[in-house]
């Protein structure tokens, strides 16, 4: 597979393979996947349930290790940093929205999206959070907790935390999942935006075609093999 | 619907919270273990103290007779029954005499040490048997033979003289000849703590020996054995009445074998609602794990109650559910405490039994081990229906959104009376079972205090951590805002180490404090020696020849009689209700003196003193806070039988004595007149300026045995070794009954530690996952619990120094010291542990990695 962007790629995967699972229950989740996405690029990744799609975002964003094959991301080599290390570079250069949202309940919004560039030592940390909150609508929500939130607002917050350290990458594992309709083109606008304006690399986990179409590539997988990638 | 289906249905309904709360438990005890272990440990506490008192006062009211040594026992101070008396207590039963007095005992090379001699008469003993080793017939082992008469003597005394049977000894006047070892003294536990080994004589040999002299101190025991058919308690109160009625001057002190030993079972009692406290303070503690285990559990349980609901359940019966579920686990935590506190009597029996010289009668105690029970389900319920209260308002809408944490909300005001009722049936059991209900009441108000004040310390530091600067340091803000941010381990935290830490520090404190004051060293200016029974008309020879050995000591030396007070303010002694702190000096004989002069470490507070020269009616002159305690004033009549005469003196004034100076102290002076024409011996004390060298000391003992052969000579350090010894049991078994307390404070913390395991484990995924590393994240831990930590236990110092303060002082009426470098450093080692705790559970969430944890979220 070749990369269409002009620039060098943002995430390289050679030859990964990953099995979970222990004994019996062990299952070979992504098998020889070799994959190039430029800087800046918007790729979607679609497929049935249990084809690896999450599993290849958590390996892209440093959650996951390859049990073979070599992972670079911005220019990284991931195999070869440590759990610290990999965290150091989530920080730095990882921006993750789930579908569950995963915001910590016991903080405020503002807090919530303060985390990251607290972690990164930002000084202004609570103002890019404050601006970043204000950038997904939620200028009124800040010193909310996540139980005072509606879904959409949760999800909004996590998508301003996933973008506040202005990562290279992007990643969003369903993140309309667990919304309804309206809020979730919300959301995914508000990425494509942050996608956009900051240049950020983009890599979505989609079941839904249409938004996969949102993106300028749609990597499809099946068993935890590369399908099929279609130009958008 | 037929009224046989209503009927039906009504009857499921009412069991159907029992059903679903077993349901529930089906899976396991798995989040309830700390709940069972906390109200375990308090039950067990509650449980076994109480089964070894009534084990204890079974044991003494079936052995009343041995131990009082007939079924009345009449004693008198420093004479015998005149003939008339002996006559009165012949005509009711059979009767027996003992004599009993310290004297010197020396040894041929020249030793000298005290004894507590008991010579007794033929009959003796009317119960129980003396056993003796070698054996052989009582009357054979005390008879004269060959100018020397036979004698018993404990093994401690053959220990420290170094001698063996056939030894002979010279007491007073008289050859002893050790027979054999004592083994078993069957009325030895009437005559309380001795300061010396026993020998057990015959009355002829105490004859002999000449120190029953006038005034000279030795208590006459006469024992009655009631006629078989006689012998009830009615019977023996009839004896009673008829000998006060008949000698009121007789002066004695009389005991049937309903009250052998009141002195020991005032002192069982004591102790026995002091580990009580003990073990209450265990099951408060327990409480607050109760609380956290309950909402843990129920934070768990929100989407199956919202479920429940949905279900067409109400919040009431949610909350009957749950309600249930509590009242199963403490009764299974109260029953294993139970059954634990049962087997305590029998345990003790079976290890100490040999060596403690109390007669136990391991038995199961259903009342205590009912009561116990009753204490685990209330302590239960007032910690648990108020987490159970929130239960019933989980809104369904619960199930329509992700997890998120509850905002801690204020329970039904139902809930709340509920709570509030179950707060004050324990108080109010706590208080009524008291034996001392002031100090029960005490007990109540402070642990309710602390509590509230924990609770005000945690909000205090959630408040100051809240408005704090922001910290430069990342980890720092992190650590500072797991202080305060929604469900913070703040609250738990503080409470079971603040409890647990002020626990401690009173128990340091109040240790130090006992060991201090009995064991270590003297006061300053302590004397050296009490010299017991210097005749009267030897006190010059004595004074001289004490200065001549001992010159650069000081010798102090009053006279002194035995008297027991027979009425204070015209109320028989029997029927004036003391204060606690005042009892003693109605128990038993009291040593009193006469004096022109304010006695040297007494302050007159009150009244006048009388003067050298007076000479007018009795006068007494009062320690001022037992004339409080006996509800005395100014100008109130005294009546004290002394030699078996009453004599009735007027208060004139009253004084402040410090007791610790260990000085020559009475709670009672009376002036000078009143005695005239007494018999009675004097009593010295002899201080050296920089105390005493070991080898200045024994020189004293025995060069007073050889000249002063009536005199006993009583060493200060040997005394309170012996006063020591005892504290350092009470002390034991302080530190024996904390540990339980202590342990459950542990198991609360380390139950509050887990419960936030959860969170952690989450929070530090999340953190990860946005860039944490482990050593950050573990910084902020630490940083965390290092600030939870040392803010509670400088609280825990303070309240527990205040506490060791308010007991030493007030309750055990000693110079309280504090001591604090082992509170700092108890509180120091409450933290390490709290530390060690807290981050091996989080260290675990550290290792994890994020994958697999958000995969299941």
């Amino acid at each position: 597979m070749t990369n269409n962007s002009q620039a060098g790629p943002a995430i390289a995967l050679a030859g990964v393979n990953l099995s979970l699972g222990q004994g019996a229950a062990r299952v070979h989740i992504l098998k020889d996947i070799d994959m190039n996405i430029g800087s800046g690029e918007a790729i979607g990744l679609v497929g049935p349930s249990g084809s690896g799609k999450s599993t290849l975002l958590m390996v892209m964003a440093g959650l996951e290790r390859a049990d073979t094959g070599t992972v670079a991301v911005a220019g990284e080599n991931l195999s070869a940093l440590d759990e610290d290390a990999l965290a150091r570079f989530r920080g730095r250069n990882v921006g993750i929205v789930f579908q569950s949202f995963h915001l910590i309940p016991t903080m405020t919004a503002l807090e919530n999206v303060a985390v990251p560039l607290e972690l990164a030592g930002a000084s202004d940390a609570q103002e890019r959070a404050r601006s970043e909150l204000i950038a997904v609508g939620l200028g009124e929500r800040l010193h909310h907790y996540p139980a005072e939130l509606s879904g959409g607002e949760q999800q909004r917050v996590a998508v301003a935390r996933a973008l506040a350290p202005n990562p290279a990458i992007l990643v969003a594992d369903e993140p309309t999942g667990n919304l309804d309709e309206d809020t979730g083109r919300q959301i995914i606008d508000l990425l494509f935006a942050g996608h956009a304006q900051r240049g950020t690399t983009l890599v979505l986990v989609t079941h839904d075609s249409a938004l996969a179409a949102r993106c300028g590539r749609v990597v499809r997988l099946r068993s935890g093999r590369i399908d099929g990638v279609s130009a958008a | 619907m037929s009224v046989a289906a209503i009927a039906t249905k009504r009857e499921s309904g009412r069991w159907l919270p029992l059903r679903f709360a077993l349901r529930e438990l089906r899976g396991g005890l798995h989040g309830f273990y700390v709940f069972i272990a906390c109200i375990a440990l308090g039950a067990m506490a509650i449980a076994g103290v109480g089964s070894l008192a009534a084990s204890l006062a079974d044991g003494l009211a079936r052995e009343g007779q041995v131990i009082l040594g007939g079924d009345l026992s009449f004693t008198l101070i420093q004479r015998e029954a005149a003939p008339n008396e002996r006559a009165f207590l012949q005509s009711h039963g059979k009767l027996s005499s003992a004599a009993t007095l310290r004297a010197m005992a020396r040894t041929a090379d020249g030793q000298a040490t005290l004894v507590e001699m008991k010579a007794i008469d033929g009959v003796y003993p009317l119960f129980g048997k003396v056993a003796f080793d070698p054996p052989g017939t009582l009357a054979d082992a005390l008879a004269e033979r060959d100018g020397g008469f036979g004698a018993l003597a404990d093994p401690t005394l053959l220990a420290r003289l170094d001698i063996k049977s056939g030894a002979r000894l010279t007491i007073g006047n008289a050859i002893i000849e050790i027979r054999a070892a004592l083994t078993n003294e069957p009325d030895k536990l009437a005559g309380g703590i001795g300061f010396g080994p026993r020998l057990l004589v015959s009355e002829a040999a105490l004859r002999t020996t000449g120190l029953l002299q006038p005034g000279s101190l030795v208590r006459w025991h006469y024992r009655l054995r009631l006629p078989q058919s006689d012998a009830t308690d009615a019977a023996a109160r009839a004896v009673t009445a008829q000998a006060r009625t008949r000698l009121p001057e007789a002066g004695w002190d009389i005991r049937n074998r309903y009250n052998a030993s009141p002195q020991l079972e005032r002192n069982v009692e004591r102790f026995t609602q002091f580990l009580t406290i003990v073990g209450l303070t265990a099951l408060l503690v327990g409480g607050v794990g109760v609380g956290n285990a309950v909402k843990s559990h129920l934070d768990r349980r929100r989407e199956v109650i919202a479920t429940m609901k949905a279900l067409g359940a109400s919040g009431r019966r949610v909350f009957a559910v749950y309600l249930t579920q509590v009242l199963l686990l403490a009764l299974i935590g109260g029953v294993i405490g139970a059954v634990l506190g049962a087997l305590l009597p029998f345990l003790i029996a079976w290890t100490f039994g040999a060596i403690i010289p109390l007669p136990i009668v391991p038995a199961v105690h259903p009342a205590e081990l009912m009561l116990a029970l009753i204490y685990g389900l209330l302590t239960a319920l007032a910690f648990a229906l108020w987490p159970l209260g929130r239960a019933h308002d989980v809104p369904v809408g619960e199930l329509f959104r992700d997890a998120v944490a509850s905002q801690p909300r204020w329970p039904r005001k139902i809930y709340i009376a509920l709570t509030a009722a179950a707060v004050i049936l324990l108080a109010t059991v706590a208080v009524l079972l008291a034996y001392d209900r002031r100090l029960a009441i005490i007990y109540v108000a402070t642990a309710a205090g602390v509590f509230v004040t924990l609770r005000l310390v945690a909000t205090l530091l959630m408040f100051l951590a809240h408005h704090a600067p922001r910290a430069r340091s990342t980890v720092l803000r992190l650590a500072v805002a797991n202080i305060h941010r929604p469900s913070a381990l703040t609250p738990t935290i503080v409470l079971s180490l603040g409890l647990g830490i002020t626990l401690l520090v009173t128990v340091i404190e109040i240790d130090g404090n006992l060991r201090q004051q009995f064991a270590a060293e003297l006061p300053a200016k302590a004397p050296s020696f009490y010299f017991l029974d210097i005749p009267s008309d030897q006190t010059e020879r004595f004074d001289a020849f004490m200065r001549a050995q001992a010159p650069a000591a000081i010798l102090q030396e009053v006279p002194m009689l035995r008297g027991r007070i027979v009425s204070a303010n015209d109320i028989l002694a029997e029927n004036i209700k003391p204060k606690e702190d005042a009892a003693w000096v109605l128990q038993s004989d009291r040593g009193i003196t006469y004096n022109g002069e304010i006695p040297a470490g007494s302050r007159l507070v009150e009244g006048k003193w009388w003067g050298p020269d007076y000479d007018g009616p009795p006068l007494v002159s009062f320690e001022k806070r037992i004339a409080d305690g006996l509800g005395l004033k100014l100008g109130d009549p005294i009546t004290v039988n002394v030699l078996g005469r009453n004599i009735t003196a007027h208060i004139a004034n009253l004084r402040t004595v410090d007791w610790q100076s260990l000085g020559i102290n009475f709670v009672m002076v009376f002036s000078p007149q009143t005695f005239r024409g007494a018999p009675h011996t004097h009593l010295a004390t002899l201080t050296y300026a920089n105390g005493g060298t070991p080898g200045q000391e024994s020189a004293v003992i025995r060069v007073v045995a050889d000249a002063f052969p009536m005199v006993t000579t009583v060493r200060v350090k040997d005394a309170l070794e012996a006063v020591g010894g005892i504290i350092a049991n009470l002390v034991l078994g302080i530190r024996g009954a904390s540990a339980i307390t202590l342990l459950a404070a542990a198991l609360v913390l380390g139950g509050a530690l887990a419960a936030g395991h959860r969170h952690r484990v989450y929070d530090a995924i999340i953190l990860k996952t946005l860039g944490a590393t482990r050593l950050r994240l573990l910084s902020a831990y630490t940083i965390e619990y290092l600030l939870l930590g040392t803010a509670t236990a400088a609280f825990g110092v303070l309240s527990g120094s205040l506490a060791g303060w308010l007991i030493v002082s007030d309750l055990m009426h000693l110079r309280f010291t504090w001591l604090p470098l082992p509170a700092l450093a108890a509180a120091g080692l409450a933290v390490v542990v709290t530390l060690v705790m807290g981050l091996a559970g989080t260290f675990t969430a550290l290792g994890q990695k994020p994958a697999p944890v958000l995969r299941n979220l």
